[in-house]
């Protein structure tokens, strides 16, 4: 029979430090693709699930038993992803800037053919979104994955980036406004 | 007609607004918010999440391999000497009456207690009066070096970023504290000023950018510091104020205060 989270815990915090390799295997995807989206790097997540479950461990006295392992872990995720994304030196996911002649990409929006070129085009969409994304500040990206694409409330999202409502509410707002200007070009011909 | 704004229409996109009836009605009244709305709805649609790399079974066990050798096990939890004197079955029994009767005198000493209390008056006010001073000086203290660092950011150039980030830093971790200190004792204004403090405070410690001119610009005009510089100010002398009235003790007066 499988163990529920809180015996693991209690067997780990007992000294059986194996025990928390359950744990992993049992939250690693949910914690991999959160970290993904918010870094938006494979490299860089796959170094935040790292950091997550051995915070996670180190801090595994401090988790209360009422508490759910999953939502717990989740939150040292996504603030392990926050602290990457805010000591990524700013640039270094520009290159493809370049790229972003805002006449070529009207024109190319409007042709709806299907074959290459369009899956050339949704490379590009993606490429530039991205270039979009890495232009907000880390809070203001973290809140927004979490709203936009994890579809998490603003109770949560502030919980997990331990801001107020408030605040979580308005990252996410500036956030919205700054990518809808930076994709304002795409729209221009449809 | 009043129109509702980008914030409003995003938040009633997330379904999350209060106004959400509303916001409903307008939309069907108002053809320029209809129009607006619907930019935002298709502007967040195109904006899909990154499809994430598929991760085998064995990336688990990588990932456990990876961390396992820098991580110390817990020690061990001895069990204490004398409950290996009773069997169990009995230890539990035992257990079971010994928590019954602590109940029972838990019980009887805070019958004691509340009857004691309600003859002498409400010493808890007081203690909560000294507990409110000492969170307004320690606010007061905050709001200071807060204020100091709005108006060096105020005047900030590339050479005073660093310090202005770390300095941002600490200021962020005590603000969060005493938000909700203040919270707990209900003074709304302070509680605002304190949460767009808050918000500032995370911008500038979180930039990835550093500060430069043009984002010291930005912060100016999205987070309104020098409002909030004056608001702060404001509060400063109404919390020293605060502080002051706290220490000569509450006044004799007749009548009903205002």
């Amino acid at each position: 029979m499988e163990q529920n989270d809180h015996q693991i815990v209690r067997e780990v915090l007992a000294g059986d430090k194996d025990a928390y390799g359950a744990l992993v295997g049992r939250y690693l995807q949910n914690v991999f693709r959160v970290a993904f989206r918010i870094t938006g790097d494979e490299a860089d997540a796959d170094e935040v699930v790292q950091e997550a479950f051995m915070r996670g461990y180190q801090g595994l006295e401090r988790f209360e038993s009422r508490a759910n392992f999953g939502t717990w872990i989740y939150r040292i995720a996504v603030n392990c992803a926050l602290n990457h994304v805010g000591r990524r030196k700013a640039g270094t996911n520009l290159q493809i800037a370049e790229d972003a002649d805002p006449a070529q990409q009207q024109v190319q929006l409007a042709d709806t053919a299907a074959g290459p070129e369009r899956h050339l085009l949704s490379r590009e969409i993606e490429a530039l979104q991205e270039t979009a994304m890495s232009k907000l500040t880390a809070t203001e990206r973290t809140a927004f994955v979490l709203r936009h694409m994890e579809e998490r409330t603003t109770t949560e999202i502030a919980e997990a980036l331990e801001i107020a409502p408030n605040a979580a509410k308005q990252a996410v707002f500036r956030a919205v406004q700054k990518l809808r200007r930076s994709l304002a070009p795409l729209r221009v011909t449809q | 007609m009043n129109h509702f704004s980008e914030d409003a229409l995003i938040e009633y996109h997330y379904g999350e607004s209060t106004a959400k009836d509303e916001i409903a009605h307008h939309l069907r009244e108002c053809s320029d918010c209809a129009r607006s709305y619907a930019a935002i709805v298709r502007d967040l649609a195109e904006i899909s999440a990154p499809a994430t790399p598929v991760r085998d079974a064995e990336y688990g066990g990588q990932v456990w391999d990876s961390i396992r050798g820098s991580l110390r096990a817990y020690p061990e939890k001895p069990k204490a000497w004398w409950t290996s004197l009773l069997p169990s079955q009995q230890w539990k029994g035992f257990a079971a009456a010994a928590a019954c009767l602590l109940v029972i005198v838990a019980a009887f000493f805070a019958g004691r207690f509340w009857e004691q209390s309600k003859k002498s008056g409400n010493p808890t006010v007081a203690n909560n009066g000294g507990r409110e001073r000492v969170v307004l000086l320690v606010v007061g203290d905050h709001l200071e070096r807060s204020e100091r660092l709005l108006v060096e950011l105020k005047h900030a150039d590339a050479a005073t970023e660093a310090p202005l980030q770390q300095e941002a830093r600490e200021l962020l971790a005590d603000n969060r504290l005493y938000r909700e200190s203040v919270k707990q004792g209900g003074d709304l204004t302070l509680v605002s000023a304190l949460d767009h403090l808050e918000r500032v405070l995370i911008e500038v410690s979180n930039e990835p950018a550093g500060l430069s001119q043009a984002r010291l610009d930005d912060l100016q005009n999205e987070m309104n510091t020098d409002g909030l510089l004056f608001e702060v100010r404001v509060l400063r002398s109404r919390v020293r104020g605060d502080v002051e009235r706290k220490e000569r003790g509450p006044l004799q007066t007749k009548g009903v205060s205002i």
